[in-house]
């Protein structure tokens, strides 16, 4: 699989959509907010964390899982966003670039809280080990909700072997449910460049599936 | 994966191909082996997506944005050297200046003090007169013999 389209120079992309113009988001009501921040404007940086907070949530939500641990890890999202805001080209929507943000933020949490386990799990006897492994709740596949989870795992695993960036235009696309023309508008690439990208990243996921399915003890849900 | 999938894949796996363009595409997977298991896998990753979406509205508590600028002050970099000292910079200029005038004249002072030391005869002097036929190797020869019985002891 993917052998035809490594070797040829996707010929499909392009051929029907013509590249559109750049949004200058500059010079929107959010570029003049943005320029506020920028300047150190505390009041307008509020308005930024009021106006976006229930969507970095969610995102954040729907990857973690954890309630407990969404509000930590959101302020830390919007901390960042704080003090890189000076960084901020216009190249993107303010939205696209807060949600690249708090991707990266989860996987961060996501790859810590795996080591912390790891370094817990090597310091405990195999019998210590063996106890909390039947301690953990045991995922039962006939469940919905266990099924839910497993699944999702699974796809952040896939997602962990794709670029920040693919990994960003995945989720936008098929969790947000953006379109080509969407995606373009708010990242500030052609579509024909989003379908590429798109593509690559679709190949990429598939042959990490592949690689996990093969593995001993995988899960697909 | 060839061209006719290619163009349409986005609204072929979102499901919002026109009819027309959506018959070509099957047309060409049927016929297609390659495109067809392609096109499968990532159908069937596709699906996983939905794991992700957060079917709860989680409001953020009171003190959520007390916490971003807690968070904000807790990541502020600090300045290394002027943070140790409290300087303002203007402050730490002048007193880098200043350290670095000093070490050149204490510099050029230990220079200038190396100047006055005695010079003896240079190796190349010492080399000529120890050839010349002149030069008694003989009280040479013993004097080295004094002075090793000297280190000796």
């Amino acid at each position: 699989m993917g052998s035809v389209s490594a070797a040829l120079p996707l010929p499909g992309f392009g051929a029907r959509i013509a590249a559109k113009s750049r949004v200058d988001y500059e010079n929107t009501p959010e570029g003049a907010l943005v320029r506020r921040v920028q300047s150190g404007d505390e009041p307008a940086f509020r308005e930024v964390v009021e106006r976006y907070q229930s969507k970095v949530f969610s995102i954040i939500h729907g990857i973690v899982r954890r309630r407990n641990d969404v509000e930590d890890i959101a302020q830390q999202v919007f901390a960042k966003v704080f003090l890189s805001i000076g960084s901020f080209d216009f190249r993107s929507s303010l939205i696209t670039w807060i949600y690249k943000i708090t991707v990266n933020e989860c996987f961060d949490y996501l790859r810590k809280r795996k080591v912390r386990k790891l370094v817990y799990e090597s310091d405990l006897s195999e019998d210590e080990a063996r106890r909390v492994e039947n301690i953990e709740p045991q995922v039962n596949r006939q469940d919905p909700a266990d099924a839910s989870l497993a699944r999702r795992d699974y796809v952040l695993k896939l997602l962990s072997r794709v670029s920040e960036e693919e990994r960003m235009l995945l989720i936008l696309k098929e969790v947000e449910g953006y379109s080509v023309e969407e995606l373009a508008e708010r990242i500030g690439m052609n579509e024909n460049t989003i379908k590429v990208k798109l593509f690559r990243a679709r190949q990429k996921l598939v042959k990490a599936a592949q690689r996990l399915d093969r593995a001993p003890g995988a899960v697909t849900g | 994966m060839h061209a006719v999938v290619t163009e349409s894949l986005e609204e072929y796996l979102a499901g919002e191909l026109e009819p027309a363009a959506r018959r070509e595409v099957d047309s060409h997977l049927g016929a297609c082996r390659v495109c067809r298991q392609e096109v499968a896998g990532m159908r069937d990753v596709s699906r996983l997506f939905g794991s992700l979406q957060s079917g709860e509205k989680l409001a953020p508590g009171p003190g959520f944005y007390a916490g971003v600028m807690r968070q904000v002050d807790a990541r502020k970099p600090v300045p290394l050297f002027a943070g140790l000292f409290n300087l303002n910079l203007a402050f730490g200029r002048r007193l880098a200046f200043t350290s670095l005038m000093t070490l050149a004249v204490l510099g050029s002072y230990l220079a200038a003090r190396e100047a006055h030391y005695p010079e003896g005869p240079s190796p190349e002097a010492v080399m000529a007169q120890e050839s010349s036929p002149a030069f008694d190797t003989a009280s040479a020869h013993d004097q080295m013999l004094v002075t090793l019985a000297a280190y000796e002891r």
